[in-house]
């Protein structure tokens, strides 16, 4: 616009306006420093002569590949022009905390992943079976309520506590057929034979993790789901017959020792149960196999003993059961007839001897636990 | 350890059985980026189990980080980022989830480890996929999510092995990125096992060549291509004449049509091939020193141990007939 034409000043307008900046130019891509370091280069255990990195044009040369003889650097992630994503570094200046804080993340991560997501994922089908297994352990509390509200004695009777409903809550045929084996299948199968399978060892191992805190937090994951199953049904049944039937202290303390035995009972049955179930999964890859495995163990062992008592009439053979072994002793602890030949103690030492093994096994295979590769 | 070296080993000897695994092995990497080389079954695997302290030496000794290998490998492993070759990562666990373990199996607050994994995710540039499942995401997201596992502690030194395994070029080129910046503006460690040459000259500056069991080459990457330095030529006008003139002169040749490289030993090297090519009278178009790369030194060094060997593929492969070759050529030096 010239200044003639200019009625309203906007050359002086414009002159007041700071005339625009250029763009900043781009800054180049950093790269590593090139910088002469003294050799410090060895070769075959011999330091080698070190000459550093020498350019040169030949008098007859055409001055082609000037410029190619440059070392080759990483080019910063810098970004271009439109992107948006800046890549910064920022440095941690926490603390790390103690053993028992690390062992603790293992615990909360297996038996939190039950409820909540974040942790470890449990597959649907084992939350269901969690789920229908315990309402399945709680059967007995509904038929003490119906039995409380109608006012059927005998069915009280049948479902209220004794010796041996105390005993059959843990180790009854009910249980162990339809709900604790096939809990221990599913909550133990895959909790070492999946970390072999995805390579999750590494995670654990390449960290402050040893095998042992490992191991023990793995068994104290698994135990404690299932204790949580059993022992709280267990508790909930006693509490539900005392409640429901309106008892005092007299018959608390008539029944609370068959109650107590029955929770060392439990505590042998899913301790039991555990090693076996764990020393399965280590010895596995994928928890298909220790899932099917444990059943057949639990279910087979049974089945067998069963054939050649009926072939032979001999029951020794419940001795390679850890089902019977654990009922055998179960009913000695409670003070109930045994429905076995042999003496209590064989199947005691039949259990430590299960347990022993079971335990050798986990042991030694957790031990194989690669952390570079299998 | 003095505060120059990060590793320091003194005669590191593992043994499995009747198998050596690390025979003597002296180590003393400086801090920065180092690359792991070596073939198959030579043993660094077990060197990157003894850095980590994980593993019982036969004998020998060491520090990682000013750490007895023997004794603090709790301690070491606190300090170490290692982001493993294969999976290593729950697949059906969100990436932030399973990052955020990774922290707390380290001894990190729940709290802290979780603002720090979205940090970390963020940096290796999954911040928007981070509450995806990991088994929903491709090769070069994985590899992403270890490393991130293996940075949420700011670790001092990241061991990463073979950590563009499987990436795209795009994917490959982020990985390294990444990598490269956490040494430049981290301020980081980093030994990075991999096959690829070009990724280790990309990345290191440094390099560590294990064989046997045995470091065969280690220092700077710039000093190593000094044992294998050429100078290259290209002659119009009677190339096989300045040939035989160097070779009479007895500078050691080889030549391809009109290029040739010559073994430079010191400085006058230059004078001799222009003298050469004065007396044959033939025009040298180019002369300049030749840059190996790390391909040519690894080629070197092997054919120096006696193996014969075209590329670093045939030993670093895996199983070919050329490694069979190299290796009973191998027991023959032996």
């Amino acid at each position: 616009m010239s200044g003639e034409n200019d009625e309203f000043g906007l050359d002086e307008l414009l002159d007041e306006v700071s005339p625009p900046q250029p763009l900043p130019e781009p800054a180049p891509p950093e790269t590593l420093p090139t910088m002469a370091a003294p050799s410090e280069a060895e070769f075959m255990g011999e330091s080698g002569a070190v000459t550093g990195k020498a350019r040169m044009e030949a008098a007859y040369g055409t001055g082609e590949g000037e410029g190619q003889g440059m070392a080759m650097v990483a080019q910063s992630a810098t970004p271009g022009s439109g992107t948006i994503f800046h890549q910064i570094y920022r440095p941690w200046r926490g603390n790390l905390n103690p053993r028992w804080v690390r062992n603790w993340s293992i615990l909360r991560h297996h038996v939190y992943g039950l409820f909540s997501k974040g942790h470890r994922p449990w597959p649907m089908t084992t939350k269901l079976v969690v789920v229908i297994v315990l309402f399945g352990s709680l059967l007995p509390i509904i038929s003490m309520s119906i039995a409380a509200l109608t006012g059927l004695d005998a069915l009280m009777t049948i479902y209220g506590v004794s010796r041996a409903n105390l005993w059959g809550h843990i180790l009854g045929t009910f249980h162990n057929t339809c709900c604790w084996p096939l809990l221990t299948a599913l909550i133990v199968g895959g909790l070492i034979s999946e970390d072999r399978q995805f390579g999750t060892s590494a995670i654990y191992f390449s960290r402050p993790v040893t095998r042992t805190d490992y191991t023990l937090m793995k068994y104290i994951s698994a135990a404690l789901i299932l204790s949580m199953i059993i022992v709280l049904s267990y508790c909930a049944y006693y509490a539900a017959a005392i409640i429901l039937n309106n008892e005092g202290w007299a018959y608390l303390l008539d029944t609370l020792p068959f109650f107590l035995v029955g929770l060392v009972v439990a505590f042998m049955l899913f301790v039991t149960f555990t090693s076996i179930g764990l020393a399965l999964s280590s010895i596995s890859t994928g928890r298909f196999f220790p899932a099917v495995a444990f059943l057949g163990i639990i279910f087979g062992s049974r089945i067998l003993a069963f054939l050649i008592k009926l072939l032979f009439s001999e029951d020794t053979l419940y001795l390679i059961s850890p089902y019977d072994n654990l009922a055998h002793v179960g009913q000695w602890m409670m003070g109930l007839n045994t429905t076995y030949e042999f003496p209590a103690a064989w199947s005691f030492v039949a259990l430590l001897l299960m347990n022993g093994v079971s335990l050798y096994i986990l042991i030694s295979r957790v031990n194989s636990l690669e952390v570079t590769r299998e | 350890m003095t505060e120059e070296w990060i590793i320091e080993t003194h005669d590191l000897v593992k043994k499995y059985g009747e198998h050596l695994a690390l025979d003597k092995v002296n180590l003393a990497v400086r801090p920065g980026a180092t690359g792991l080389l070596g073939p198959n079954g030579a043993g660094k695997s077990t060197l990157l189990k003894t850095i980590l302290g994980l593993i019982a030496l036969t004998s020998g000794g060491g520090k990682v980080l000013g750490h007895d290998i023997a004794t603090e490998g709790a301690k070491i492993r606190q300090r170490i980022g290692y982001m493993p070759e294969y999976d290593c990562l729950i697949p059906d666990m969100e990436a932030i989830h399973q990052v955020r373990y990774a922290g707390e199996l380290l001894g990190m607050n729940s709290s802290s480890a979780v603002q720090r994994a979205h940090e970390v995710l963020e940096y290796v540039g999954l911040r928007d996929q981070r509450y995806r499942a990991v088994s929903t995401f491709s090769t070069g997201m994985e590899q992403a999510t270890k490393l991130a596992c293996s940075l949420i502690h700011d670790p001092d030194l990241l061991l990463c092995d073979e950590p563009t395994n499987g990436l795209d070029a795009s994917a490959r080129g982020f990985m390294l990125d990444t990598l490269f910046q956490v040494v430049k503006q981290g301020g980081r460690s980093i030994i990075m096992s991999s096959h690829l040459m070009d990724d280790v000259e990309r990345i290191c500056d440094r390099m560590l060549m294990i064989h046997k069991g045995q470091v065969i080459a280690q220092g700077r990457i710039e000093d190593l291509k000094a044992i294998d330095r050429e100078i290259e030529i290209s002659v119009w006008g009677g190339a096989s004449k300045i040939e035989e003139k160097l070779k009479d002169m007895g500078q050691s040749v080889r030549r391809t049509g009109r290029v040739m490289r010559i073994t430079r030993i010191d400085d006058s090297t230059y004078g001799t091939i222009i003298q050469a090519a004065a007396e044959s009278g033939v025009q040298i178009r180019k002369m300049e020193d030749y840059e190996p790369s790390l391909e040519d030194l690894f080629i070197v060094i092997m054919d120096r141990l006696g193996y014969s060997v075209k590329s670093s593929r045939d030993l670093l492969g895996g199983e070919t007939p050329a490694m069979d070759q190299a290796a009973q050529l191998g027991r023959k030096v032996a």
